[in-house]
């Protein structure tokens, strides 16, 4: 059986010493006789307090300094100001960048929040439903079930009670996070930013407790590279029959629809789909379910009128979902404490009252906090109330759109205040003159992201966002994708594989495409990315609505990226590892390569693992769209692993960046652990944390940001390679910077060594030496 | 057609980020704001790649001799068009004007004016945000044909044609 070692432990407190002298040691809860404790908490850095990787995130800041990019230039928070910090400080004695970076922790914090909820409800949720000795068990091929809790609270989790051990790990450090955001409390941008990595690193810790959660009590794939390929795409969903849309993050209610579904055998009399990352975790648990979209179809699918019932929990719904949805007399059920929409709560109430009750319009949604209960209750409305509906699965048609788009008064407030800078306008006018070519567009090629705004300006009310779908409704029955169902993590058996060829360079990185859909020209700029990368060996992962983008292309031969492509975590695999939570598994196959390819202990060893991970695993993430708290909370997390990440231009709107200097050689000096020397490096990675103007430069960007001091020099030609290839492409011309990443000459690509010897020469570059074991820590 | 009260309103109105707003400015006032530079620096972006912008951007950097950064991958369309640039991201070449220590682009010492046109509005203003913040050293100028409010000085909104006379006068008057 080719299973993975145990970790290294830094010390072991087991054994017969301790037994002898009858000492127990108690974490968080007493230790009884029936629930005996296997291992103790164990390495240098368990369950790290606030400040206790300041140290590591020092050193990050020191080498990638904040950048920020005031979204606002005053502070709104307390009741002396508002005060402009306009080159001033506030009557508190706070100054700009502190509370830029003050804002991040917040945000920061939300999103942690945010998924820490979601996990402690499906924790809580399924401990009651299976029991706190329910084991952890993630199958013979993953050894390695939780890197992520390993490295932070220093031991292994071996059921769901222990994962509720974690949570209140997490909280308590959340709630000290949040303390900081105080007036009056810190007052260094520095320290914010540590603090922020700390919400990262908490917000890893949580993904990884949710995902493990469902994967293990609701039984979605293990690690599986094979995982089915499941429907994705308006046009398959079938609007003859009763249609059930979930919308949001938690994958409670979709199941327990499913299970009612499957438990009456009404699968072939009733479509169950979503929105969003609740649809990748339904279609994980269900490959019966279909996948409608990401995020960004949200606003277009409740318009089309084809769900008769909505459900939502949490997290990336819009607002005003029931007001969309009462437009259509869809039915809305809402799930969780986190949002209640003023529904009144009928978790109590008889399953058939509450159906009938929607479906006589004596409420106008009903709050349910029984997911057992919901399932029940959306199928039975949906059944009774499609019949009653069918006039109302459809737009206006395409002489009303004519008539609205001719109210239109040419003020141009919908183009002005659009996130893309669409022309909306120009479209809008076109209509009114019967072309609706230029609406098509916008939807068809995803440059609408159906926020709404424009709508929200308009003096006439003109509903452009009906308008747009209307337009591109006759291209949905096109709208038929297939997209793997999220995996999990990647197996401890494919980190033996490729943990050599990723850390010498062979294989030329590990590329995470996340994040939300709100692209900057489409959805089709995630797919193009990363068919450029599959097309190059490099291994490309993914996740909820990146995930779904990149389905929703077909390439010269028709087919999509998960057709064409397998599942494997390997060169070329084309890795959909879930939902936003299953994010944590990206992180978690970066720490994998430090414990089994370079036997790193994981138990409390964060900094370790995370120098490693910064100098020796040639990862990036790129999150192209830009929307939530989450995706900030996500990146920060992933950037205090070391692991870089590329946001698109809307990403500067995050306010911060981590920006290295390549002009500065200080900035790159390593500490060669194995000699003791302080060596000269090079800026690899150059930046922690970049927003892209656009696609082509974000492509060169991720090529260069895969670049690590430990390369060998064949892995180091790869990724100058695909780098020189790039920039070529792109820019015309072979990158300017090369001689900073030419160590000696074989490094150069043989391809380009003519033309890049002219340019060392030219730079009067001199051979330096390769480093052994580079490292920011010391010896 | 833009109103005359629309044009000093920034393009995205939300971007409005404190009481201070970029002072509106005329193709005078900016060839005014050049001459009076020491070491002025051009930014382009990738919106400057299309005709006639291209061509308005290729003469005001040759009239004023100016060192010329390309964000995105405005590099090879302005070499096409016989512009030796520097590519730098964005994001870069904020992060390095930020810097009073900076050598600038031809090594003479940090700049002292940075023109701004093509970038893609959102992403600049919050680069002009930063600038405002923490360049104090540096006057920003937007010469696109949207209202920056968070540059030192910009051209108002306006339509194209507007625009492309504002641009030839950066030349020839």
């Amino acid at each position: 059986m080719d299973v993975a070692p145990e970790s290294k432990k830094a010390k072991n407190l087991k054994g017969d010493f301790w037994d002898l002298k009858n000492i127990q040691i108690s974490i968080g809860e007493i230790i009884t006789e029936e629930k005996p404790q296997e291992e103790d908490v164990k390495g240098p850095k368990p369950r790290p307090h606030v400040t206790d990787l300041r140290s590591w995130d020092m050193k990050l800041l020191e080498r990638y300094e904040p950048f920020y990019a005031p979204f606002c230039d005053m502070c709104c928070l307390c009741t002396y100001g508002k005060c402009d910090l306009l080159g001033k400080r506030g009557a508190c004695g706070i100054d700009a960048a502190t509370q830029q970076a003050r804002i991040v922790l917040l945000a920061c914090l939300i999103g942690t929040a945010a998924h820490a909820g979601h996990a402690r409800h499906l924790v809580d949720h399924l401990i009651e439903k299976l029991g706190e000795d329910h084991e952890i068990d993630l199958g013979m091929n993953v050894d390695i079930e939780a890197p992520i809790t390993r490295t932070v609270m220093g031991r292994r989790p071996r059921t769901l009670g222990d994962l509720r051990e974690v949570m209140d790990y997490a909280e308590e450090q959340t709630s000290h996070l949040l303390s900081a955001c105080h007036t009056g409390q810190e007052g260094d941008s520095r320290d914010f930013e540590s603090k922020a990595f700390h919400a990262g690193l908490m917000d890893d810790l949580v993904r990884e407790v949710a995902d493990i959660a469902q994967i293990v009590a609701l039984d979605l794939p293990k690690g599986d590279e094979d995982a089915p390929l499941v429907e994705l795409g308006f046009g398959t969903i079938d609007n003859t029959k009763p249609v059930i849309l979930c919308i949001g993050h938690n994958v409670l209610p979709g199941a327990d629809i499913v299970d009612y579904v499957t438990g009456r055998e009404l699968e072939d009399e009733i479509e169950v789909c979503g929105i969003c990352c609740a649809a990748i975790d339904v279609t994980r648990y269900s490959e019966a379910a279909k996948v409608v979209g990401p995020l960004s179809k949200q606003l277009r699918f409740i318009r089309s009128g084809v769900a008769d019932v909505i459900v939502v929990d949490e997290q990336c719904v819009r607002t005003d979902v029931l007001e969309e949805a009462l437009k259509n007399r869809s039915a809305v059920i809402a799930t969780t404490d986190k949002m209640c929409l003023g529904l009144p709560d009928v978790t109590d109430e008889d399953p058939d009252k509450i159906v009938n009750d929607l479906i006589n319009g004596n409420i106008e949604g009903a709050l349910i906090l029984d997911p057992e209960k919901v399932g029940e209750v959306a199928v039975k409305t949906a059944m009774k109330l499609a019949p009653l509906r069918k006039s109302l699965k459809k737009l206006p048609e395409v002489d009303e759109i004519i008539r609205m788009a001719s109210e239109c008064t040419d003020c141009g407030w919908c183009q002005r205040v659009c996130p893309n800078s669409l022309p909306v306008m120009d479209a809008v006018k076109s209509a009114a003159e019967g072309d609706l070519s230029k609406l098509e567009e916008m939807a068809l090629e995803e440059l609408c992201y159906t926020c709404g705004r424009c709508e929200q300006e308009c003096e006439r009310d003109i509903p452009i966002v009906s308008m747009v779908t209307k337009a591109g409704e006759r291209r949905v029955k096109d709208e038929k994708y297939k997209i793997r169902a999220g995996r999990g993590p990647a197996q401890d058996v494919e980190i033996r594989r490729v943990g050599a060829p990723i850390v010498l360079g062979d294989i030329p990185g590990v590329i995470a495409f996340v994040g939300c859909s709100n692209y900057p020209e489409g959805g089709k700029d995630v797919a193009l990315m990363a068919k450029e990368f599959l097309e190059r060996n490099y291994i490309v992962v993914t996740t909820g609505c990146g995930a779904m983008s990149i389905g929703e292309y077909r390439d010269e031969d028709g087919k999509t990226l998960y057709e064409k492509y397998g599942g494997q975590f390997d060169a070329k695999g084309l890795v959909n590892m879930g939902s936003c939570v299953s994010n944590a598994h990206i992180s978690g196959a970066a720490i994998k390569i430090a414990n089994i390819f370079a036997q790193k202990p994981l138990e409390g060893n964060f900094e370790e693992i995370a120098d490693y991970i910064l100098n020796r695993v040639g990862a990036c993430g790129v999150a192209w769209g830009a929307y939530s708290q989450k995706a900030a909370a996500i990146a920060t997390g992933v950037n205090r692993w070391g692991i870089p990440v590329v946001l698109g231009p809307h990403g500067s709107k995050y306010r911060r960046l981590f920006l290295g200097r390549a002009d500065d050689q200080e900035k790159w000096k390593l500490n060669d652990l194995r000699t003791g020397e302080v060596i000269d490096g090079e800026p690899a990675p150059e930046h922690l944390l970049y927003a892209a103007e656009n696609r082509e430069e974000a492509t060169v960007m991720v090529a260069k940001l895969c670049i690590r001091p430990t390369d060998t020099s064949k892995g180091r030609q790869m990724k100058l390679s695909n780098y020189i290839d790039l920039h070529k492409k792109y820019f015309g011309t072979i990158p300017d910077d090369i001689d900073r990443f030419i160590r000696t000459e074989k490094d150069i690509p043989i391809v380009y060594k003519r033309d890049i010897m002219k340019i060392l020469e030219e730079k009067n570059w001199k051979p330096r030496e390769l480093p052994k074991e580079p490292s920011l820590l010391e010896r | 057609m833009i109103a005359v009260n629309d044009r000093i309103i920034p393009w995205q109105p939300t971007v409005i980020a404190g009481p201070k707003q970029a002072m509106l400015v005329t193709p005078e006032t900016a060839v005014m704001m050049i001459k009076k530079a020491k070491r002025p620096l051009m930014v382009v972006g990738p919106l400057a790649k299309r005709q006639p912008v291209l061509e308005h951007t290729v003469k005001i950097i040759r009239h004023w001799d100016l060192p010329v950064v390309s964000t995105a991958d405005t590099y090879r369309v302005l070499k096409d068009a016989g512009v030796e640039s520097e590519p730098h991201g964005i994001v870069e070449i904020t992060n390095l004007l930020k810097d009073p220590s900076w050598e600038g682009l031809r090594g003479e010492g940090q700049h002292d004016l940075v023109i701004f046109i093509g970038c893609i509005y959102y992403i600049a203003s919050q680069g002009l945000s930063t600038l405002k913040h923490f360049a104090p050293h540096i006057r920003t100028l937007t010469i696109c044909k949207t209202f920056h409010s968070n540059a030192d000085a910009s051209f108002p909104n306006m339509d194209d044609d507007e625009w492309f006379r504002y641009l030839e006068k950066m030349y020839t008057d």
